[in-house]
């Protein structure tokens, strides 16, 4: 029955790769002309050679020797994860913010890492679970986006092109990718968030957080969120959320990242440190209840209510 | 992810079920240490030359840090075997792509590569951290590091390997001016431009240093510094720059020669 | 169906016949750009070491250098071939010593035996250049790199000695079932990496100093410390074996000598409670 279906299956794109064919003694032109800065793709731009341990099971293997599923933390092979991420629709566009901590283990492996991917002008995609495969395949996504540009004179939409990643990443669904991305940006129906993971799951939606800290993000988000925030406090509730979760949750934290989809593309507001930002936060809270507490003891205000 | 974690004991309360199979471990640890450092105009690479396995030092010259380009060095470390025969893959594959187009790859391309290159391998991946260092096509200094499967950035510094949590705490605050306050009044800390002179004291005290404290790290390092073109040589090449028992050579151009000029020093670190 | 052998060419194979003449599996006919083995799971490969030999041992000393390794090959703890030879010389100047799977170490040496054979027919014809010891290196590097990476391990740990021509010196380098190599004036595998190891770098230090920049021990010497190690392995590596060969790799060519064993003293084990059989 088993291999009925394995023939009826069409062959995904690593199972022909099992045998001979290492990436070693690949002898296409395309790996070494014009293509060797991308050079594991083929000449018809699909992404070729990715070799597979010979063993009976490669997830098994895979799991064995890196932390890769989070089910063996103490593989030698520490995979860079990513954290906290978050987008939400408004009316005057997509915010999408996110943290900058990287971690391998429990060692904060970077403070700096960029987890919104610029695919183009008009998308970006969020990075949550392991770096390098958000990395990798949000920048063969962006490839696949000038290339649907050329050839029907048009941008691409965002369900178009996270329906490319998607099936992209449900082609190698159970062999241990590790990405829940969302895809944002401003198409012909207007504002646009696709979350995309690694189980092949893909949702249109209006409001996500991904990540270890999306509890936290979700917490603040929620309370906030209105569709009709003006473009400040749309900003300033996805950098507060970011700024929760960085303090409260362990993987996440270090800066914060601020973009804004707008109808002519994408925005960089800024980069905030989470730490700064937080006691900032606290400094305000702070004065303002004082401030509070001394009008109510001066009697102006006898209604006033700790908020 | 905290969120996937399982808990701490979840696999000691398992009962064993089946006997442990004895399988073939294709991966070892080599232990040593490597860090790369950005200046304006310059980049430091450099990596300690013990090789090891548990207890057992194998050799204590082997070789991390690698030439690739006139401007471009990497420093490669985990398990020495694939660490070796991937940079020889890099390696092929830039002579490949100097004869297809008839000049070097630039820094930021080949930094490109190496992702794919590892990407490639995601499934068995290789079990090395990677630090690229160079100059950029606008000479400026630059350091790109990696994970094994190749998610990376570019970097004022980073060390990595069996010492990279005792020497990247050092370097967050040397060159990072991480939990540091300028004296009142005083000018603002601006990262990522330190005289190559402090550069190679703060290389030089991390290795020593580690070797101290860690028992992989020792034998000798071997220092890469890359100079962008037209820069002076004089606060390297100058009378008493450099320390007591250093050695240093110039790497001779590898291509054509575009004026950039790499040079190795050496040092001997502590053998026990 | 056509018949393919030459016996029967062009006539029709009987109707029941279950002879598949392409030897593909399970489809008479070739399958392109498809995994035969697809159909049949991976190929299960040897994943551990039957017939094994211990330590070898390499020093450079002041002309060459020199390997020693034992003549027993183990079956577990069992002492099962006591006279077998694991010191293998590779064309004029370069010598293996093998440590780890016999039966791996059988083919190696079947494959590079027939290596050579042909590069000593090309050599007849032109001016080819032979093998240097670093060549041999090189290419075991090479193929136990490929083997691991194919998760299918040539189980041995090798040790490559030889003498360079061109450059006029020694060379001793290391290359495992992993694929790990390096280079080092004084080498051990297994067991003597942990006994033999520190001795032989304490040999060698004494006269060429820790930069190796001194003189090298004179091949007295040197032979000398390799009988101390191979004793002091004998007293404690319970796989090892008294009788031993060490090859030497000079300008002149190899050398393997006869089987030798070391003077041992167990006298002061006489005395010792718990140590060896004793009646109470």
């Amino acid at each position: 029955m088993n291999s009925v279906l394995t023939q009826l299956q069409p062959s995904a794109p690593h199972q022909n790769r099992l045998e001979e064919q290492d990436e070693l003694d690949r002898t296409d032109a395309a790996s070494w002309g014009s293509m060797a800065g991308f050079g594991n793709l083929d000449r018809t731009g699909g992404v070729q050679g990715m070799s597979i341990p010979r063993v009976s099971d490669p997830t098994s293997f895979l799991d064995m020797h890196t932390d890769n599923m989070s089910s063996n933390p103490d593989a030698k092979i520490k995979i860079a994860h990513g954290t906290t991420t978050l987008a939400f629709k408004f009316q005057g566009g997509v915010i999408v913010a996110v943290d900058s901590r990287a971690t391998a283990g429990s060692y904060v492996a970077s403070g700096t890492v960029k987890k919104v991917i610029e695919i183009n002008k008009f998308l970006l995609g969020t990075m949550a679970g392991g770096a390098a495969d958000c990395q990798y395949w949000e920048t063969y996504l962006g490839m696949q986006c000038r290339l649907y540009e050329l050839r029907n004179k048009e941008r691409i939409s965002v369900a178009a092109a996270s329906k490319i990643l998607s099936n992209i990443v449900y082609q190698y669904k159970g062999m241990g990718l590790s990405m829940g991305t969302m895809v944002c940006g401003w198409d012909k129906t207007g504002p646009c968030i696709f979350y995309v993971d690694s189980d092949g799951q893909r949702l249109k939606g209006d409001l996500f957080s991904v990540g270890s800290g999306s509890t936290f993000a979700y917490g603040v988000l929620d309370q906030g969120y209105r569709w009709d925030l003006t473009d400040e406090e749309a900003q300033e509730l996805g950098r507060r959320s970011i700024i929760a979760a960085g303090h409260r949750d362990a993987y996440s934290g270090n800066t914060c990242n601020l973009y804004h989809v707008k109808e002519n593309g994408w925005d960089f507001i800024g980069n905030y440190d989470v730490n700064e930002l937080w006691y900032e936060y606290e400094g305000k809270k702070k004065a303002e209840r004082e401030s509070q507490n001394a009008a109510a003891a001066a009697g102006a205000s006898p209604m006033a209510v700790e908020p | 992810m905290a969120l996937y974690h399982n808990q701490p004991m979840a696999h000691a309360q398992e009962p064993t079920a089946a006997p442990i199979e004895h399988r073939f471990n294709p991966y070892s640890d080599n232990g040593g240490s490597i860090l790369a450092i950005a200046g304006t105009d310059f980049s430091v690479i450099a990596g300690d030359t013990r090789q090891s396995e548990g207890y057992n030092i194998q050799t204590r010259y082997a070789r991390k840090v690698w030439q690739l380009t006139d401007k471009a060095v990497l420093a490669t470390n985990g398990f020495a075997a694939d660490g070796n025969n991937f940079v020889k893959r890099v390696k092929q594959r830039l002579e490949w792509y100097e004869h297809a187009h008839h000049k070097p790859m630039g820094l930021k391309s080949i930094a490109r590569m190496i992702q794919t290159m590892l990407y490639g391998k995601r499934f068995f991946p290789y079990y090395v951290y990677n630090i690229l260092g160079g100059i950029e096509e606008d000479g400026s200094g630059a350091v790109y590091s990696f994970d094994p499967v190749g998610s990376y950035e570019r970097e004022a510094c980073r060390a990595a390997g069996a010492a990279q949590s005792l020497i990247q705490p050092f370097l967050d605050n040397q060159i990072y001016f991480k939990n540091q306050q300028p004296e009142p009044g005083s000018q603002p800390f601006i990262p990522g431009n330190l005289p190559l002179a402090t550069v190679l004291s703060l290389v030089v005290d991390s290795f020593t240093s580690a070797t101290e404290r860690h028992i992989e790290v020792g034998d000798g390092m071997e220092i890469y510094i890359v100079m962008a073109r037209d820069r002076t040589t004089d606060d390297l090449l100058g009378e008493g720059k450099l320390q007591k028992g250093m050695e240093i050579e110039e790497l001779g151009t590898l291509g054509e020669g575009q004026g950039e000029r790499t040079f190795l020093v050496r040092q001997a670190l502590k053998r026990d | 169906m056509m018949s393919q052998h030459p016996a029967t060419w062009g006539q029709p194979t009987p109707a029941n016949s279950s002879f598949n003449q392409f030897n593909t599996f399970p489809l008479p006919q070739t399958q392109r750009g498809q995994s035969s083995h697809a159909h049949h799971g991976p190929v299960g490969h040897t994943q551990q070491p039957l017939v094994t030999g211990t330590s070898v041992l390499g020093l450079k000393y002041d002309g060459g250098v020199m390997i020693a390794a034992d003549n027993l090959a183990s079956y577990g703890s069992l002492a099962r071939f006591r006279d077998i030879q694991r010191l293998h010389p590779l064309g004029q100047h370069t010598l293996l010593g093998v440590a780890g799977d016999m039966s791996d170490f059988q083919w190696l040496k079947k494959e590079l035996d027939a290596l050579l054979r042909e590069e000593d027919a090309l050599a007849l014809t032109d001016s080819h250049p032979s093998l240097s010891p670093k060549n041999i290196y090189e290419l075991l590097s090479n193929l136990f790199y490929a083997r691991r990476s194919k998760m299918n391990p040539v189980w041995n740990a090798v040790l490559v000695g030889g003498w360079d021509k061109v450059k006029k010196e020694s060379f001793l380098a290391y290359v495992d079932l992993l694929g790990t190599t390096y280079t080092a004036p004084t080498l051990a595998t297994g067991f003597g990496a942990h006994l033999a190891q520190p001795l032989l770098r304490e040999a060698y230090e004494a006269k060429a100093g820790i930069d190796g920049n001194g003189p090298l021990l004179t091949k007295e010497e040197a032979e000398k410390v390799l009988e101390d190690c191979m004793k002091v392995l004998f007293y404690r590596d319970a796989r090892s074996l008294n009788k031993y060969q060490i090859a030497t790799i000079t300008s002149e060519g190899v050398d393997i000598s006869d089987s030798k064993s070391a003077d041992t003293y167990w006298k002061f084990a006489e005395g010792l409670r718990g140590y060896g059989a004793q009646t109470q």
